[in-house]
């Protein structure tokens, strides 16, 4: 059975909005993390669904490369939340406002 | 074969010597430096003055000159622009000059022995490396082949002026007076700077002579001026679009600028007497040989240029006659000494201006030689008196010094019958030629008949003022108790004095026009030495030029009814001043003359008005200039930064530093940026 193009796609963009409603409205730095692993996972169905309809091996080599790009982001991503936390006490990303002029 | 020219250079480059010598020596080992720099320097004088001499005989010998570039110091682009450089020129006038200025500051080192070592003066060495580096810079400037090279030379000679004149620099008359003639001549020099560089721009070349095939720019602006002009010259007046006479003509009147300035003609002769509040040898210098007489120097220099332009010639004599009449008229009420040989400084000055404006080269170069020795005669003189005076310069406070210092009074005495004009002293002579080549040339001329008749009665001032100093020093009795025992001066007051004194009473034997009219002997030797010279530069392509290219006519007339008259004339004024101070206690006549007095006493508020110039007009003027640059350029340039800061600080608060903050105005911006293209590409 072959799933349609379309519901891959709407399934990418469920899960983006999900994402960007996450990182609009949380706090949490580690929710935060998550959100922005979402968007990118969002991105890397669109990229897999559109190779399998192309028959095209590209988007789905795209979509490893992005995998070991996220885990990297992760890596650092986790890396700020430590320091947040060592010099905070918490994980709340409003907290810390004086990185501006 | 090694000859005089080889060793041209050193005539300047020994005074330099003496310079860097007093310098170092004075500065790392003073004890080492024999009489704090005099021996150096009379050494390296002396070496310079029998260069000279070597080299007047070589160029008089051998009919032989000299004119070559030594130094290169920038290449233009070839065949597009000129080379700047340093070169010599020896000719009659340049090796006539070395020897006077040579002999003057070889005395005035000697004369220094005894008025700074004698006197225990300290900061000897600065005192000595200041001559040497005046003497140096006068001789270099007289060798200079180009006006560029005239020019940085007549600048260090202020510069000198400035060192020497400030020399007691911890009173307060004389820093003050070195800044006004370093400020003054300066104002002038800023003329004569623009005239160098309108020379070049015009000419291509600052040569004064011709040097090989490459014309000096005398030569071509005869040849402008006689329809045949260079190319590069031609460019140029098209470029600019003026006639010829009227542009060399505005070139003419920068350069005098500058020579109004140093030889201190009306209206930019107030440093001059200001400048007595240096040493007296150092005024000695100043006036004499160096400094002032570097002024008219550069117009007999570049005469070819001067003699092919009647209105700046006219315009030379009118000053040069009006300012020995107004210097003159001043010096007769003076109380001191040194202010009165100042003026009178002023005044001999302005004959030679005014021989050269009216035609007369030959009368104003010797002028200028008899003047370099009387003058420096008097100064020296003037110096021992105030050596003796114990640095009193009063004249008023003398009285009786005849009998108690008779060297310095006959030879005193010798100069002054020169400065007076009386027969048959050095200055009859050569101030005779001035006011006869001005009469002859006068008669057929109004304006220059005009400035004649302002130097004729100049004569009689003359004659006045100088009796009067010398009868109020030397002659009747001791007024003061110093003036009854005067001290006492050694030889090397005295050597100066006579050398001097001697020279004052016989020098003119080298150009007696008169006797020559009268008895037919060839003896006018001066004009036979100018009459030789490199090619168009000597004295018969002047006369060629004034009369083809400036109208100039002299009239016929012998010499001896205007040499009996203003002697009749010099004797008037010395015997008015004999009648009025003689006797053992004269009285202040001039007095007498009230308010004119206060008049001439104040110079005619000449520096009261140049104050005013400065602080009535310029100083506004520069005010409002200052409140342009301030208020409008600086205020565009302030307004326009001001209102890049004001609204960098109201839009910098977008950035609020919390990141969800960011990440929604992320979004939004993708938001707005698919609305906009989606919108574009009309999806809806």
């Amino acid at each position: 059975m072959v799933v349609e193009t379309q519901y891959y796609v709407l399934l990418s963009a469920a899960m983006f909005s999900i994402g960007v409603f996450g990182l609009l409205t949380r706090r949490n730095a580690l929710r935060f993390l998550m959100s922005v692993e979402l968007m990118l996972n969002a991105a890397n169905i669109n990229l897999v669904a559109f190779s399998a309809q192309w028959g095209n091996m590209t988007g789905q080599t795209f979509s490893l490369f992005v995998l070991a790009l996220a885990a990297a982001e992760v890596a650092v991503g986790i890396g700020i939340i430590l320091v947040l936390f060592r010099n905070f006490r918490d994980v709340d990303v409003t907290e810390p406002a004086t990185m501006r002029w | 074969m090694v000859g005089a020219f080889d060793f041209a250079a050193a005539i300047p480059m020994l005074p330099f010597a003496s310079f860097v010598v007093a310098i170092l020596a004075g500065y790392f080992t003073p004890r080492l430096l024999p009489k704090g720099g005099a021996v150096p320097g009379i050494i390296a004088t002396g070496g310079s003055l029998l260069l000279s001499g070597w080299l007047m005989v070589t160029v008089s010998g051998t009919e032989h000159y000299y004119n070559q570039e030594i130094y290169t110091w920038t290449t233009g682009l070839a065949g597009e622009t000129f080379d700047l450089s340093f070169g010599l020129l020896l000719d009659p006038l340049s090796s006539y000059m070395l020897v006077i200025v040579a002999l003057i500051s070889f005395l005035v080192h000697v004369f220094s022995l005894g008025y700074m070592n004698d006197e225990g003066e300290t900061g000897l060495p600065r005192y000595y490396a200041g001559l040497g580096l005046f003497s140096f810079s006068m001789l270099a400037f007289v060798m200079a082949s180009n006006i560029l090279m005239a020019f940085m030379f007549f600048e260090l000679v202020g510069l000198c002026s400035w060192l020497l004149i400030g020399f007691w620099f911890r009173e307060p008359g004389p820093p003050s007076a070195a800044k006004k003639a370093f400020l003054v001549t300066r104002f002038g020099d800023y003329f004569f700077l623009i005239g160098v560089v309108a020379i070049f721009a015009t000419f291509g070349t600052g040569l004064f002579a011709p040097r090989g095939d490459e014309l000096g720019f005398p030569q071509l602006t005869a040849e402008a001026l006689s329809g045949e002009m260079a190319p590069v010259v031609a460019d140029f007046l098209g470029t600019i679009g003026l006639e010829p006479q009227t542009w060399f003509a505005l070139i003419g009147l920068l350069v005098l600028g500058g020579v109004i300035g140093k030889s201190a003609q009306f209206p930019l002769h107030t440093w001059l007497p200001d400048a007595m509040e240096g040493p007296t040898p150092v005024s000695a210098l100043i006036h004499a040989a160096t400094m002032v007489a570097a002024g008219v120097y550069l117009v007999m220099r570049m005469y070819g240029f001067y003699a092919q332009l009647p209105r700046i010639l006219a315009l030379i004599a009118l000053v040069g006659g009006f300012t020995a009449l107004m210097a003159a008229t001043m010096a007769m009420v003076k109380r001191e000494i040194k202010q009165v040989l100042a003026y009178s400084t002023i005044s001999q000055y302005g004959y030679m201006m005014l021989a050269l404006g009216a035609g007369g080269y030959v009368a104003a170069t010797f002028h200028l030689m008899t003047h370099a020795i009387f003058k420096a005669l008097l100064f020296l003189g003037a110096g021992a008196v105030i050596i003796a005076m114990h640095h009193n310069e009063n004249m008023w406070d003398m009285g009786g010094l005849k009998d108690k210092m008779p060297v310095t009074y006959w030879t005193f005495l010798s100069g002054s019958l020169a400065l007076a004009g009386i027969f048959p002293f050095a200055g009859f002579w050569s101030k005779d030629e001035v006011l006869y080549e001005a009469l002859i040339h006068g008669l057929n001329d109004p304006i220059l008949l005009l400035a004649y008749a302002m130097g004729l009665i100049a004569v009689v001032f003359t004659g006045f003022y100088t009796f009067r100093m010398v009868i109020l020093t030397f002659h009747g009795e001791a007024r003061t108790e110093t003036a009854e025992d005067p001290g006492s001066v050694r030889w090397n007051v005295k050597f100066p004095l006579v050398v001097l004194g001697t020279l004052a009473a016989t020098v003119g034997v080298v150009n007696m026009a008169p006797v020559k009219e009268l008895t037919g002997w060839d003896i006018t030797y001066l004009h036979h030495w100018f009459e030789s010279g490199i090619q168009t530069v000597t004295l018969g392509e002047y006369h060629h030029l004034l009369e083809s290219a400036a109208g100039y006519h002299a009239a016929d007339l012998a010499p001896f009814l205007p040499a009996a008259l203003s002697l009749g004339l010099a004797l008037t004024g010395a015997g008015l001043a004999w009648i009025l101070y003689r006797g053992p206690d004269p009285t202040a006549h001039t007095d007498k003359l009230g308010s004119i007095k206060t008049l001439l006493y104040n110079n005619y508020y000449q520096d009261e008005y140049q104050v005013w110039l400065a602080e009535g007009v310029t100083m506004p003027l520069a005010q409002v200039a200052d409140k342009f640059d301030q208020g409008i350029i600086d205020g565009v340039v302030n307004t326009i930064s001001s209102l890049a800061l004001f609204s960098g600080s109201r839009i910098r608060r977008l950035q609020t530093g919390r990141v969800t903050n960011y990440a929604a105005m992320l979004t939004l911006g993708l938001v707005v940026i698919v609305l906009v293209v989606a919108l574009i590409g009309g999806w809806f």
